[in-house]
């Protein structure tokens, strides 16, 4: 479970002044539930992610993982929470098993236990083939497997994937996706992100469309099609943007 | 805090390490190989050379030019030349003809030239010049073997003399000294190894962490691996204490195998010259002591790099950073050579000092144990400081994720090709050569006089002719920017309580280091001057304040200015403290450079350096003029030195005024 409320992330720029990256965004996410956070580049879904995942803190706001406050209770989070971010590094030297196991090991996992889910992951991820091979011999998709699999590996009740599938190829990705669906499945709760419209049409729950750091919207895409009478998650994105903007300018000739 | 978990990232560390061939190469494989091939390559070629020199020959020409031709003199000079003769290769010659052009040729290698005189008894005495080069190897041999067969022939001609006149020899020799040297051979051998091995080892273990640091924590930025480890369940702490084990077992490694390596290389080449090994054994006992003694050194270098290595952004400036590191760890492991320093109760606090004092008692063998856990102690202090700074950084999330392009980035438009820390170098050490020959003529010749001129001709115009040659506004590079009233209004007490800290720092490290005589004539020469305060005042603290801040706040910082808001203040004062060329004024003119960096950058106005450099010097103008009068005894003791005490207020003063000069500037970082 996430819940996420009037959060606020500023970054100090180059000349000193300071933007909004994440701006008052609210929403949140049960378990039993695939929660997209739909946006373009720069719009704020990684460091949303990020103050969820206690690496950053919140300006102001709040924010709770599995009912864990991310700034007073941060070890809890980390405990309750799978987090994989956008573009993961992996320790080259090391083979995916031991690369996976070493994070079991920080996570207090038993061992038998990560034995125990290194099997199970890799056969649904299909990652056999690969596991005692060193990483730095991996392709893309195969190390974001891995990746998948390091984040997981103590089967936390809530994951947060920072664009999962971004520059992997369709089998690949599509292993990824049922993979994700499979955790849904099994009562987790999923927060993950894209700008790719296709991606979270197919496995979202529900979406939160982020812009600017603001929320534009978020519902079901059922609920979406009906209030906008578009069918193309794109078009509904564009027209929410479209309306967002509207907003802005008549506000602005009201003053 | 979980230590499993820290000895969890400890160990897939190592693991990673040794799985990496350049780190296996450099730790391991490269020691294992090159002393061996350097010791026993070396000590092949000396044996070689050594044997070819013995069996050289040599031609020697022999000559007379006497001038009582009695019977006895021919006699002696013909029992040399016979005498001579007789050594094994060496061909003795009568003078040849063009013997001068021979010798010059190398053809002959020395002359033998017998001549006579008188002595004070009127009586004719012998004189056997050798004229030979001494510049080589051959011309030193040859001499060598010259003087010990004329000195055998010497004893000789005694011996019948005596005999002659019915002398025992023994009258000549009343007494007899016996030397028994009390050292052991572990002490002679502890003395050898004292002033050089703890110099090798802080060497060795600095370059044994810094092989590491770099690459645990901002190599991990870079490869994006770090936000992997942040985000699992560990603890800042656990990470910290993991990576650190990581560096102190490195650095450790490193020492150890390297020394190993090098003592089987000294024995084998010993056992190979056939030297006597008897009193070369490597005392084991000390050795044990030594290992002990290095890990608090580990610890502390294995800490500070990982603060470095958190702070920086990527590797390359995390070396960066490592280097000025690096260098001052060394000059400070240098004390280990000088001959009169041993270590004591205050010098058991100054790190790095310390260790390499203390590994030279160790060696020679007379340490104590209060020195042993002083130094320990004192080292751990340091390193609980730089881990509770690395853990710290770890929670800043500004510094755990700067990226690339970020930080107080400062551009002079089209021209910064040049401003770049090379030409800074460069310009420098010009600079320096200049001042350290022009300027020390003109200051023998005419001290008052040479001051000025060095100040204005070589640290002043060169700049400004440099600047005019580039076409630079010289107001903008030089920051000769107006300053506030009210930044002025605070410099003063500034000025006058760091000052008065610095000095009292200056002469804690004259009671540590007492300065040399000859020293301290040189320094205090300007002050026994026949000139007036004034005078002294324009030629110490006016014209220096101005021209060197211009030089370095002004000219020099800003080749430096592209990283940190704090690297080029503290580069700047590092080739501040280098100019003084004074190794015992070098700590306390950093941190003066230090603090007049700061106040440049931060004000944006070297104005006020130039103001506080000038008042500084100023004060040193006031304590050596007024230092006898009463008025000033209450500061002051033997008419030069400030009394201890005053530090305490000074402390005091400096940190509210630098509290209000903060509070009263806003930092240009970004805005320049
Ligand atoms: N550490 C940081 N320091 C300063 N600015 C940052 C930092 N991280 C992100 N930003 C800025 O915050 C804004 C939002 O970035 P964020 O990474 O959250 O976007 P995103 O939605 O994940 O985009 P993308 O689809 O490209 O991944 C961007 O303008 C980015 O430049
Ligand atoms: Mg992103």
């Amino acid at each position: 479970m996430i819940k996420v409320q009037s959060l606020v992330k500023e970054f100090i720029q180059k000349d000193g002044t300071s933007f909004r990256a994440v701006d008052e965004v609210t929403f949140d996410a049960s378990n039993n539930e695939i929660v997209c956070l739909l946006g373009v580049n720069g719009a704020g879904k990684t460091t949303t992610m990020r103050i969820l995942s206690t690496i950053f803190k919140p300006d102001s706001g709040k924010a709770e993982v599995e009912g864990y406050d991310v700034v007073t209770e941060a070890d809890k989070v980390r405990e309750n929470l799978g987090f994989l971010s956008g573009d993961t590094g992996l320790y080259q030297r090391l083979t995916p098993r031991e690369f996976i196991t070493y994070f079991g090991r920080l996570y207090g996992v038993p061992e038998g236990m990560i034995e125990h889910r290194i099997r199970e992951m890799s056969e649904i991820l299909d990652m056999n083939e690969f596991l005692d091979k060193k990483i730095e011999f991996l392709s893309s998709g195969m190390k974001q497997k891995v990746s998948i699999a390091r984040s997981i590996i103590h089967n936390p009740p809530v994951m947060i994937f920072d664009e999962p599938t971004a520059g992997l190829d369709i089998l690949t990705s599509r292993n990824i996706v049922s993979f994700i669906r499979d955790c849904r499945n099994q009562g987790k709760c999923v927060l993950f992100s894209t700008h790719i419209m296709r991606e979270a049409e197919r496995l979202a729950d529900r979406i939160v469309m982020i812009h600017k750091g603001r929320v534009l919207k978020q519902g079901s895409l059922v609920e979406m099609r009906e209030e906008t009478n578009l069918s193309d998650l794109d078009d509904i994105f564009i027209y929410y943007i479209n309306q967002a903007n509207g907003e802005l300018k008549v506000a602005a000739n009201e003053f | 805090m979980n230590f499993k978990k820290a000895i969890v990232i400890y160990k897939k560390e190592m693991l990673e390490l040794f799985r990496d061939k350049r780190t296996l190469f450099t730790t391991i494989i490269l020691p294992v190989i090159l002393y061996p091939l350097l010791f026993v390559g070396f000590s092949a070629i000396m044996s070689r050379q050594v044997d070819v020199l013995e069996k050289r020959g040599a031609t020697i020409a022999f000559q007379d030019s006497l001038s009582f031709r009695t019977p006895e003199t021919l006699a002696i000079r013909d029992s040399i030349y016979e005498d001579l003769k007789k050594i094994e290769n060496f061909s003795i010659i009568p003078a040849p003809p063009a013997m001068e052009k021979l010798y010059q040729e190398g053809e002959i290698d020395a002359i033998v030239t017998v001549k006579d005189s008188l002595n004070v008894l009127q009586e004719p005495v012998l004189i056997v010049s050798i004229r030979y080069d001494g510049s080589g190897e051959k011309g030193m041999m040859v001499y060598h073997k010259l003087e010990n067969r004329l000195l055998e022939t010497s004893q000789k001609i005694t011996a019948q003399r005596l005999e002659a006149l019915h002398i025992d020899q023994q009258t000549l020799k009343p007494l007899e000294i016996k030397p028994i040297d009390t050292s052991t051979a572990e002490k002679k051998m502890g003395s050898v190894l004292g002033a050089m091995l703890p110099y090798l080892m802080i060497l060795l273990l600095i370059t044994g962490a810094s092989v590491v640091a770099a690459d645990l924590v901002a190599g991990e930025k870079e490869r994006q691996t770090l936000e992997t480890l942040l985000v699992s369940s560990v603890s800042r702490g656990e990470i910290v204490l993991g990576k650190y084990l990581t560096i102190v077992t490195m650095a450790m490694v490193n020492v150890v195998i390297n020394l190993v390596s090098i003592s089987f290389s000294i024995q084998y080449m010993l056992s190979q010259t056939g030297l006597d090994l008897e009193g070369i054994q490597m005392p084991i006992n000390s050795f044990l002591i030594l290992l002990l003694a290095m890990i608090p050194l580990a610890t502390l270098f294995a800490a500070i790099l990982l603060s470095i290595s958190t702070f920086s952004r990527n590797m390359k400036e995390a070396r960066t950073y490592e280097q000025p590191i690096m260098i001052i760890a060394m000059l400070l492991g240098m004390v280990s050579f000088l001959p009169t320093i041993e270590i004591n109760n205050v010098l058991a606090l100054a790190p790095i000092i310390n260790i390499a004092l203390l590994f030279k008692a160790v060696l020679i063998g007379n340490y104590q144990l209060s020195h042993l856990l002083l130094t320990i102690g004192s080292t751990l202090v340091l390193d609980v400081i730089a881990i509770w700074i690395t853990v710290k950084l770890f929670n800043t999330e500004s510094v755990l994720f700067r990226t690339q392009e970020e930080g107080g980035k400062i551009k002079i438009k089209n021209k910064r090709t040049f401003f770049s820390p090379f030409y800074g170098i460069v310009y420098f050490c010009l600079a320096l050569v200049a001042l350290y020959y022009l300027g020390g003529k003109w200051q023998t010749a005419d001290l008052v006089n040479g001051l000025i001129q060095s100040e204005l001709i070589l640290i002043l115009f060169p700049v400004l002719i440099v600047l005019r040659l580039g076409k630079y506004k010289p107001a903008e590079i030089l920051r000769l920017n107006p300053p506030k009233a009210k930044e002025l209004a605070i410099i003063p007490f500034i000025a006058i309580s760091a000052s008065t800290i610095v000095s009292i720092i200056a002469q804690v490290i004259n009671h540590i280091f007492p300065f040399p005589q000859e020293y301290i004539e040189a320094m205090s020469r300007i002050f026994t001057q026949d000139i007036s305060f004034w005078e002294l005042f324009i030629v110490i603290a006016l014209i220096p304040g101005i021209c060197e801040e211009i030089l370095f706040r002004g000219f020099l910082m800003r080749f430096f200015e592209q990283k940190h808001f704090w690297y080029p203040i503290i580069t700047t004062a590092i080739l501040f403290a280098v100019f003084h060329l004074d190794p015992f004024r070098f700590l306390p003119v950093l941190l003066l450079g230090i603090l007049l960096g700061y106040l440049a950058m931060r004000t944006g106005s070297i104005v006020n350096s130039m103001f506080f450099h000038i008042i500084n010097n100023t004060l040193a103008v006031v304590i050596t003029t007024f230092g006898e009068q009463n008025w000033m005894k209450i500061f002051i003791q033997d008419g030069e030195n400030l009394k201890y005490w005053v530090i305490l207020p000074a402390i005091f003063i400096f940190i509210i005024s630098m509290k209000v000069f903060n509070k009263i500037t806003v930092s240009k970082e970004v805005q320049l």
